[in-house]
């Protein structure tokens, strides 16, 4: 019996090396790529195992004179105004789906469904002549409102199935105080969801923080742009050297893993409210 | 009399409330989706080209009849049927591995779990970059652990035969963690005592996984093999930015044939066409995987 649960441990622990590897390996050489110098990268000489005492490189992207912290900047500002408005949004929405019988109901849930079924390639090019007729072009606000459109949906979902395991009592205390639906919503309904609001939350950020197509199709100005059009730049453009577009390739990683790592725990338990009912 | 108004008034208050909380929400995606998908699909019915888009003549279903006879077309379609059976099978096994390896307590779990759920934070744009350098012909570790092996090079993203299993492989880097949290999700939130039970009744651990943990998780994994699957067939950046469609077409499934034919080509309404036929193919997806879910729930509720 402890022979048999020793060796089931043995076995999840290999597995879990075995995955953790995998995973890992593809930031671990964005890693060793970015400090091992550009000459020793080519024709198969990149050692296996980088110089560890040149991890200061790993940051050279962000020193003077290139534009990239620049375009780091705006790729947080396009994030957290995303994650802002899409989460104020989704959560509205959410309540009102979660909470309320009314005519359209089905309607509304299934369109907001049947966005993450177009495909943005279709809808780029009307996009981009609305922004144009709009004065949003080139504009960081106007790709966080493409994005907010993309992000919302998905929010949503995720909002509205935590609240659908909030008890209703716990409301109804509120409401016989006489407070508001909108009172209700954030002073009791909120802060009982919030593993699920820094879920969505995580889900809204990326998608504002890593978008790329939007973001190179309506921003012209080099000043303007974000970190993904930036680093795309990058592709198939041989005069920057490689271990220079690997440190930026990691520091625009890092952030994002940064925020993750915060709120992983919370994900979980907010994502797991989201799948009780599937 | 002041009563009953009020009371009216709070009834309409009580009714409208539903509305008014949705309704910026909904307002918003009908402009900023509704609109212009509205404008796609009129986009599909022109020859409106990319360099002079005013210019458009109504032309009715000429792009969709010209697409039945579009050898490059059709292949997008097998090309992207293709990308979403493996794409989806493949993460669907990779997440739900993980997240059952990962359910239970060893020593390091806390690090393994944190690096099995990194990739799905990592921008698209770094993952691009970092599988291309990994997948480089004469300069890749792909190819210098081949060699290592004896096996020779390999061109991960050069060679045609190659190409698509490329782009899945660095998909389902990228996106197998957002299986695996759902699955953890959906594990942890199964009750002891059904557990307990199982043991009671001398279940063992192959049987209580089967009777208890599986049913249990099932409408999850359904859920989530949904959204791969409806996301993988609209699936875009991570490859355009590998592969661009090729090589030799290899990866040019029907969005990216979307994305040429309006840019490289400056076809837009040809282009409109091809993506419309793409979302249809979504929805008739969805509809039946609808469909056959509320078939079998009403079998069972029947049984």
């Amino acid at each position: 019996m402890i022979l048999r649960r020793h060796l089931s441990i043995t076995a999840r622990l290999l597995l879990a090396t075995l995955l953790a590897a995998l995973a890992g390996f593809p930031l671990y050489w964005m890693l060793a790529t970015a400090i091992t110098p550009s000459s020793q990268l080519f024709n198969g000489a990149q050692p296996l195992i980088p110089d560890f005492t040149r991890i200061p490189n790993a940051f050279q992207a962000l020193a003077g004179g290139t534009p990239f912290l620049r375009w780091m900047t705006n790729s947080g500002i396009v994030a957290g105004g995303t994650t802002i408005f899409s989460l104020l949004l989704a959560t509205l929405a959410a309540y009102a789906l979660s909470r309320y019988r009314f005519r359209g109901k089905g309607l509304i849930g299934f369109g907001f469904f049947a966005t993450q079924m177009l495909p943005e390639a279709l809808l780029v090019v009307p996009m981009y002549s609305l922004f144009m007729s709009l004065g949003l072009l080139n504009q960081l606000h106007g790709l966080i409102m493409v994005d907010t459109a993309i992000a919302t949906p998905v929010a949503t979902w995720v909002l509205k199935a935590a609240i659908d395991t909030v008890p209703y009592e716990i409301e109804e205390a509120g409401l016989l105080d006489g407070c508001g639906p909108l009172r209700v919503l954030g002073r009791i309904v909120v802060p009982i969801i919030a593993p699920s609001l820094a879920a969505a939350g995580v889900i809204c950020f990326f998608d504002g923080w890593g978008e790329y197509l939007f973001a190179t199709t309506f921003i012209e100005d080099k000043s303007r742009w974000v970190a993904s059009t930036g680093l795309a730049s990058f592709i198939g453009e041989f005069e920057t050297p490689l271990d220079l577009v690997f440190s930026a390739a990691l520091i625009f990683t890092i952030p994002a893993i940064i925020f993750f790592v915060i709120v992983q725990r919370r994900i979980v338990s907010g994502l797991a409210a989201g799948s009780v009912k599937g | 009399m002041t009563y009953q108004t009020s009371t009216k008034g709070k009834r309409w208050a009580v009714r409208l409330t539903p509305y008014l909380l949705i309704g910026s929400a909904t307002i918003y995606l009908l402009v900023f989706i509704g609109v212009p998908l509205l404008q796609g699909a009129r986009l599909s019915f022109t020859d409106t080209r990319l360099l002079n888009p005013s210019a458009g003549r109504w032309v009715g279903v000429d792009n969709y009849a010209r697409l039945l006879t579009d050898g490059q077309f059709l292949g997008s379609i097998a090309t992207t049927l293709l990308y979403t059976v493996l794409t989806v099978a493949a993460t669907m096994f990779l997440g739900s591995v993980s997240a059952f390896t990962i359910n239970h307590t060893f020593p390091g779990r806390a690090v393994a779990r944190s690096l099995m759920v990194f990739p799905w934070a990592v921008p698209t744009v770094a993952v691009a970059l970092v599988f291309r350098w990994i997948y480089n012909d004469n300069s890749g570790v792909a190819n210098s652990a081949l060699k290592t092996l004896g096996i020779g090079q390999v061109g991960w993203l050069t060679n045609p035969d190659f190409g698509l299993l490329s782009v899945i492989i660095a998909t389902v880097w990228k996106i197998s963690p957002f299986v695996m949290l759902v699955v953890l999700a959906s594990l942890q939130s199964v009750p002891l005592e059904l557990y307990e039970a199982a043991k009671v009744d001398g279940a063992n651990p192959w049987k209580s996984f089967t009777t208890v943990t599986l049913p249990y998780i099932l409408p999850t994994l359904k859920t989530v093999a949904l959204l791969m699957t409806i996301w993988s067939f609209r699936r875009f950046e991570i490859i355009w930015l590998l592969t661009g469609g090729g090589p030799a077409d290899a990866t040019n499934t029907i969005v990216i044939n979307v994305y040429r034919q309006a840019f490289n080509n400056s076809r837009l309404g040809f282009a409109a066409a091809i993506g419309m036929i793409g979302l249809l193919m979504s929805v008739v997806i969805t509809v039946t995987y609808f469909i056959v879910e509320a078939r079998t729930e009403r079998k069972e509720t029947r049984a």
